[in-house]
């Protein structure tokens, strides 16, 4: 079983029957079937009994009077105790009591005037035990004495009348000897009394006597008058009085009629006197609504609302008819005031209040969301619409005036280093977006505070169940209005046709370039929204938004990157600048700075999530994205490498390797001011090459430092990009070289009609070896050690082959030898492979023995001699030349 | 019922006086049953009992919330005369409350002749600094110059509610105490004497 109920407050503690009495305490039920009683001084209240909580009970007293106790029986407590208590009274008009209803002064004077007599105030003045009460301050507790005499009453006149109440509520602290003394008094009243009748007959007799006589007399006459009249006497008497009667009224019309006259002017003045505020109110309305100073006009009509509200008299209801009218004027025009935007929130937050104060019939809260709502998106296409046509007018380039305008407005310079060419004013849609980032951030938070003001209660409204979600609504269609718009603005592809940006692909160029500046701007609106705390319905619909910017303003950078890399060609001016490793031009670290800048800005702008923004990169679309950008970003560098290195512009490259036919002496003046073919050649492969070792852990570096994720694939394809295009590279050079210098070796070998059968004796190696060996190969050894050091065994050793196999060729065309041309021929491909032999392959060391093969056996020691011999003498007259062949790293 | 309940714990009667709205009912309410109620709606005359420890002790504290309002004055002197300490309530947002409470402590003083009655100054509504148009100087200043302790509460958020109604409690138990031991030592004190004068016949 529960607790049993303990009431311990009351509120208020007393009243009239039927007051509503708010009764609290603890285990009061613990629903409302469980409250099955309640009594309020003994009489039954559980009809009007309205139960709150386990705490709280309201209900209304019942017809008992006096101090009581509240009784509250619940189901599962039991009858339950009261600390407190309720008294009951019953209550009666009378001059002094304030009532809302008119009481008839005329008819309860006379009332008083009959009943005063009795009333016990009169009796009280005076104490019978003739004691003063004046000093009797402290009283005795009122319940104390209910207790001690319970069914009883201190009331001299009551019928149960108790002495000892009566003593210890007026006399509790007097002392004995004075109640002594009080006592005697009484007694001696009392005697007094008695004795007093006794002795006034004694001392009276005669006259009494006297007096009995005179009533016999009297009676005997007045019987034998009637007997001899016959006649009631009283009719004649009767009559004398009623003609007297109206002898006085005549008499006193005049005057009776004069005074009620004045009566019931002195009664309308004083009702205008004790009810002056109500009549002066329309007045004070107005003037208080001219002050602005709506608490007080709310204030007033509340309380003639309560005074007057239920009234009969005709008066009254007529003035309170006009102080309703003032009312619903100042209703209207409150109601139109909610409609004005200039006020401020808290302005307006007043009015509401003072409209719900105002008891409106209408909902000022929803009407003030409604409007503020709609004022929102009235401004937010307005500025839409606005850019649109000043757009528009600067399209057709009439509008200088309001070009300047905006000039002189925005001359803030947009970030970025993307901005060198950029137009000395604005975009449009730039424009548009700072506005509307600007409206929203400013008005938005208005609307939000005064619906969460709205719903929070703070208005006292009652609130429709659908409203919330209709504010929902309403929030949601503001923040995706403005969404479509900025998208419109920035982000056309993401919208429907119509919605568009129009004229879109003459701004798009100098819209990019303003991207992140609206990125800003877009963030900073964003912020303001999640500082709201808005439900994060809203949030997703706006960082929807600010993601796909974020994607697209890093798609455009590094598509205007890749573009600027695309062109990066142009400015190559094959200056070559040596390091340990060989030498590159400044195109590789040009392309360096351009993807650390680029990738600098994407980080700043885009990558760093900033409050309630996922990490772009989680995206796996964004992710791919941005590995398709950095691909393309590398293969532009290839391509711009490509086409650098594999264009041919200067159309003849007829290169002629041999001195001994001079056909190459053109071109070799051509080369004097510029890069030859080959040199440019060399110059890319060695960027490349410099770009692919150097550059790219460079870059994975920097990427890692900037938090991108791992772009390994990218990378990976474009280094593969890279040495495809490096072997093109070099095959195109061992080409460019090698067939000019295969080619010139026949002939050179041949000048001047030369015959292997009618040869002199050998002293030297020929001229055409010669060539091949000095000329070419240490020229082509020079070039590559020049600019790539690394790749002169590759290169060489290619050569070597060529001229090996073309040697072995020429070697089996030869039809006869002399003993003379045989020892040359010997001497001369012993030479070249002696001194190329670091270089050789297996097919060219092949090829050479093949050569020397072809050749017929010497079979004369002597002249096998002679061959060492010349070839010794070779090595040792050209051994500084032939030293950079020693080593073939 | 008709039996005499036997109540062996002491019963302290607290009177909440100030001006209307300056927040007593909150006041009790929050002591009472720890709720704050926003909404207004003016006293006439409530009435609240609650059991408390005080300092070790059970003991009975009777709460009568009294009508702010001005159309309530004439009752308040019967009120007055039964309590036995005082909680004067003005509002720290409302300087005419602060005003008016000189005339409750006249008053007072008036009713119960006596210039120690247990009091205390309470400035309510302590959670509004900003509206704040009484400053604490100000009413510390006033409560000084009447040799009563004054404590700044909010019955919005509790702060200081339970301390005045415990201090008042405590001032109360301890004038009680004091009473006891002048009555049962020294006979009778001074107003019965004067009693004697005044019998007539």
């Amino acid at each position: 079983m529960a607790p049993a109920p303990v009431v311990n407050g009351i509120s208020p503690k007393e009243g009239p029957p039927g007051t509503r009495v708010t009764i609290r305490g603890q285990h009061l039920g613990k629903t409302p079937n469980d409250l099955i009683g309640l009594t309020i001084c003994g009489s039954d209240c559980l009809l009007s009994a309205e139960w709150k909580s386990p705490n709280k009970v309201i209900a209304r007293s019942g017809p008992g009077k006096g101090r009581g106790e509240i009784i509250v029986v619940t189901g599962s407590g039991g009858i339950g105790t009261s600390l407190v208590q309720f008294r009951g009274y019953h209550e009666t008009i009378g001059p002094l009591k304030e009532s809302a209803v008119w009481v008839e002064e005329a008819s309860l004077n006379t009332l008083t005037w009959g009943h005063r007599s009795l009333s016990p105030s009169s009796y009280q003045l005076e104490d019978p035990l003739g004691l003063s009460v004046e000093e009797n301050e402290k009283k005795f507790p009122e319940e104390d004495l209910h207790e001690l005499f319970p069914e009883c009453s201190g009331d001299l006149s009551s019928e149960n009348f108790e002495p000892g109440w009566f003593l210890l509520e007026h006399h509790h602290a007097t002392s004995f000897d004075d109640l002594r003394v009080g006592l005697s008094f009484l007694r001696r009243k009392v005697e007094g009394q008695k004795e007093g009748q006794i002795s006034f007959l004694k001392s009276n007799i005669g006259s009494v006597m006297e007096q009995l006589d005179t009533l016999f007399i009297l009676k005997e006459k007045f019987e034998a008058d009637l007997k001899a009249r016959d006649i009631d006497p009283t009719i004649k008497v009767e009559k004398a009085i009623e003609e007297s009667i109206s002898e006085a009224e005549k008499l006193f019309h005049d005057v009776l009629a004069r005074r009620e006259k004045a009566d019931a002017t002195r009664n309308a003045l004083n009702v205008m006197q004790r009810f002056k505020f109500l009549f002066y109110l329309p007045g004070s309305i107005e003037r208080n609504v001219k002050k602005g100073e709506i608490d007080v006009v709310i204030n007033d009509y509340d309380r003639a609302l309560n005074l007057f509200g239920k009234t009969d008299v005709a008066v009254f209801k007529k003035v309170l008819a006009e102080v309703e009218l003032k009312i619903s004027e100042l209703r209207e025009m409150l109601w139109k005031k909610l409609e004005d935007m200039s006020i401020g929130l808290d302005q307006q937050k007043k009015t509401i209040r003072n409209l719900v104060n105002l008891e409106i019939a209408d909902d000022p809260g929803w009407k003030a969301i409604t409007v503020h709502s709609n004022f929102l998106n009235e401004q937010l296409i307005a500025c839409k619409t606005e850019h649109l046509k000043a757009e528009s007018a600067d399209m057709d380039g009439s509008s200088k005036h309001l070009d300047s305008h905006h000039k002189h407005k925005h001359k803030r310079a947009a970030s970025g280093t993307y901005n060198v060419e950029l137009l000395n004013r604005t975009p449009q849609p730039v424009l548009c977006v700072e506005e509307l980032t600007e409206i929203l951030s400013q008005r938005f938070p208005d609307l939000w505070k005064l619906g969460q003001s709205y719903f929070s209660g703070e208005f006292q409204i009652k609130i429709d169940p659908g409203r919330p979600q209709e504010f929902k609504g309403i929030v949601l269609s503001i923040i995706s209005l403005v969404c479509t718009l900025l998208r419109s603005a920035l982000l056309p592809h993401t919208v429907d046709k119509n919605q568009q940006w129009p004229q879109h692909h003459k701004t798009s160029d100098s819209v990019s370039t303003w991207l992140p500046h609206c990125l800003r701007y877009i963030r900073a609106a964003y912020s303001t929204l999640i500082a709201l705390d808005l439900p994060s319905d809203a949030l997703n619909i706006f960082s929807s938004l600010v993601f796909d910017l974020r994607l697209h303003c890093m798609s455009t950078l590094l598509c205007q990157a890749a573009e600027q890399i695309k062109t990066l060609g142009l400015k190559e001016n094959w200056q070559i600048e040596f390091d340990q490793n060989g030498g590159i031009t400044q195109l590789p670290s040009m392309f360096e700075n351009l993807v650390a800048e680029v990738m600098q800005l994407v980080k700043d702008s885009v990558i760093i999530a900033e409050q309630r923004e996922t990490p772009l990169l989680d995206n796996p679309a964004a992710k791919k994205d941005l590995n398709r950008l950095v691909l393309k970003l590398l293969l532009n560098f290839v391509e711009a490498l490509d086409n650098l290195g594999l264009t041919n512009e200067d159309g003849d490259h007829t290169l002629g390797v041999s001195q001994l036919i001079g056909s190459s002496s053109q071109s070799r003046d051509k080369d004097s001011f510029g890069a030859v073919y080959e040199q440019k050649l060399l110059c890319t492969l060695s960027n490349c090459r410099h770009t692919r070792l150097t550059i790219f852990p460079r870059f994975i570096n920097l990427f890692e430092r900037h938090g991108f994720p791992r772009l390994s694939e990218p990378f990976e394809e474009a280094e593969m990009a890279f040495k495809h295009l490096e072997k093109r590279i070099l095959d195109t050079y061992i080409e460019q070289k090698s067939d000019p210098l295969v080619g010139t070796i026949e002939p050179s070998m041949y000048i001047g009609n030369f015959d292997w059968d009618t040869c002199l004796p050998p002293t030297d190696i020929r001229p055409y070896a010669k060539e091949i060996i000095f000329s070419n190969i240490i020229t082509v050894h020079s070039e590559v050690y020049k600019v790539i050091p690394s790749l002169v065994y590759p290169v060489i050793s290619q050569i070597v082959e060529i001229v090996a196999e073309e040697l072995s060729r020429l070697m089996s065309c030869v039809t006869k030898f002399s003993i003379a041309g045989n020892q040359q021929a010997r001497i001369d491909i012993m030479a070249i492979q002696q001194t190329l032999q670091h270089f050789s392959t297996k097919n060219a060391v092949l090829y050479f023995n093949e050569a020397l093969e072809t050749i017929p056996p010497l079979d004369d020691p002597f002249d096998l001699k002679v061959v060492d011999e010349v070839l010794k003498k070779f090595t040792a007259r050209n051994k500084l030349q032939l030293k950079c062949f020693n080593n073939p790293s | 019922m008709a039996k005499k309940p036997v109540s062996p714990e002491a019963l302290h009667k607290v009177i909440m006086v100030g001006s209307g709205g300056v927040g007593k009912s909150a006041l009790t309410l929050q002591f009472m049953y720890d709720e704050f109620v926003e909404n207004y709606e003016p006293t006439k005359a409530d009435s609240y009992r609650k059991e408390v420890v005080l300092d070790g002790e059970e003991v009975q504290i009777d709460i009568l919330d009294t009508a702010g309002q001005e159309d309530y004055a004439a009752i308040r002197d019967n009120y007055f005369r039964s309590g036995e300490g005082f909680l004067c309530v003005f509002s720290i947002t409302e300087d005419e409350s602060f005003q008016a409470i000189q005339e409750f402590r006249e008053q007072i003083l008036r009713v119960k002749n006596d210039e120690n009655i247990p009091f205390l100054l309470v400035g309510n509504k302590g959670d509004l600094q900003d509206r704040r148009k009484v400053s604490y100087a100000e009413a510390q200043g006033r409560a000084q110059q009447w040799g009563v302790p004054y404590v700044e509460t909010s019955a919005k958020t509790r702060e200081n509610v339970d301390k005045v109604f415990f201090d008042l409690t405590r001032e109360i138990r301890s004038r009680k105490m004091e009473d006891t031991k002048t009555s049962n030592g020294g006979g009778k004190d001074k107003s019965k004497r004067k009693k004697l004068k005044c019998i007539i016949l």
